[in-house]
């Protein structure tokens, strides 16, 4: 139960930074994407069921927001903290080189999934563009905030844990 | 089976199966129902706004030290730089006095209709914004409370800057007219040729918003004022958009196209008025 609710308060106050603090450090017009960092770290460190449970609320805040259809980011951040669950295996406290390798390829999915729905669909077809300045950018961004956060949740992972193994 | 019934767990597996049919039956329905949601996203606003602003104003203060500090001494040379600047001008204005002077007399005689600045206006505060780097939609801090409704004008500094797509009780989301998705019909002043201008993701990095199918016999200069058209069925007209920056010919040798440099700043927007006048009454 402590679980749920810290998860839930971790997703709301990662959607507020993100929303209301982000726009105002922005660098070459990219933001990070605070809400994917915690779905792969989640995924990472807690196997697919958090991983595909914190996708889907993040997912969901981001849709009834931002969203053109709901349903489309929940669905990927869902999928995306799911396939990060199986690297649960692979996971180490201490590596830092796997999340940062996961959350490159984890951000350019979610944003080629945005760039396949939203614009090429619209016949914007110069892909060249979008990726130099949108995607690599947001990409770079998001795995340098990485290095940071990670090590924030993995302290907060450690302690649920902690709590979880006194209660029982 | 060893089950315990404490332990009794669903598979990851068939979790992802139902949450991915959900999924797909809520993208079904907001497609076909436009305005399910809202009194969902009005359920999530009432706890997650006051928030927002609270971190809004945090971030705020942040960048105006920022600033300070960063700005200091590049300020003292400015002052400097403008203090000469404000002498020159001063005289400058003694001349524009007298000829605003004819201006309003001439307007007068002729009964021009009142510029844009005589629309009932009201002052919004931006909240948040969405950080997904694709799309330029932010929400402001007035809603249907203090009169919006969906398809008001928004305006900042001293041009356009979007549309009200989207109003709950205490926000609306609006739409930069710099986003991917966005058009307006506009003109080019003063040679009045309608055009399209539509925001555009790539184009916008470089500082630009393309007006398309201007005709291309239209007679058009650099820095021509592009503002809204009286033909537009949701942007009132002769709101300013922008101004030419360059042309080119459209392959199909039938149109141009035309670079504009909005002129609002999109970079940092954090107050902005919004027209409580809707197109449809003026045309009636």
């Amino acid at each position: 139960m402590k679980r749920v609710i810290t998860l839930g308060i971790l997703i709301i106050i990662c959607f507020v930074l993100q929303t209301a603090l982000f726009p105002f450090i922005e660098i070459a017009d990219v933001t990070p994407n605070l809400l994917l960092i915690l779905t792969v770290s989640f995924g990472l460190m807690r196997g697919r069921r958090e991983g595909m449970l914190v996708g889907f609320f993040c997912g969901f805040l981001y849709d009834v927001y931002f969203g053109y259809t709901i349903g489309f980011y929940m669905l990927i951040y869902m999928l995306i903290g799911y396939c990060n669950g199986f690297f649960h295996r692979l996971y180490l406290v201490e590596d830092v080189l796997l999340p940062i390798i996961i959350i490159l390829l984890d951000d350019f999915v979610l944003n080629f999934a945005t760039y396949v729905i939203f614009f090429m669909m619209r016949n914007r077809i110069e892909l060249g563009n979008y990726m130099r300045q949108i995607m690599i950018p947001d990409m770079i961004y998001t795995a340098l905030l990485t290095l940071f956060i990670f090590k924030l949740l993995v302290l907060i992972n450690r302690t649920l844990k902690r709590w979880e193994k006194g209660s029982e | 089976m060893k089950r315990n019934k404490k332990h009794f767990e669903i598979t990851p597996k068939y979790i992802l199966l139902f949450l991915t049919i959900l999924c797909v039956v809520l993208m079904v329905l907001s497609l076909f129902f436009e305005g399910m949601f809202l009194s969902v996203r009005n359920l999530t606003n009432s706890f997650i706004e006051p928030m927002q602003k609270g971190v809004n104003g945090v971030g705020r203060w942040f960048e105006n030290k920022a600033e300070a500090l960063e700005n200091y001494e590049t300020l003292e040379a400015e002052n400097e730089a403008l203090r000469e600047q404000l002498e020159l001008y001063q005289t400058q204005i003694t001349n524009y006095q007298l000829d605003s002077y004819e201006l309003e007399r001439l307007r007068n005689l002729y009964e021009l209709d009142a510029q844009y600045s005589d629309y009932p206006k009201t002052a919004a505060r931006v909240i948040a914004k969405d950080t997904g780097n694709w799309f330029d939609v932010f929400y402001i801090d007035k809603g249907t409370k203090d009169g919006l409704q969906n398809g008001l004008n928004v305006l900042y500094g001293n041009g356009l800057c979007g549309i009200i797509t989207e109003t709950g009780e205490d926000y609306a989301k609006v739409r930069a007219i710099i986003d991917d998705t966005s058009n307006v019909n506009a003109m080019v002043l003063p040679s009045e040729a309608i055009c399209n201008v539509s925001g555009s993701l790539t184009n916008y990095t470089d500082g630009y918003l393309i007006a398309e199918n201007i005709d291309k016999d239209a007679d058009i200069e650099e820095g021509d004022e592009v503002v809204t058209s009286y033909v537009s069925n949701k942007y009132l007209s002769g709101l300013l958009v922008g101004y030419v920056s360059r042309m080119e010919y459209d392959s199909n040798n039938l149109t141009k196209t035309a670079y504009i440099t909005p002129a609002a700043d999109f970079s940092n927007i954090q107050e902005v008025l919004v027209i409580t006048q809707e197109k449809k009454t003026i045309t009636e």
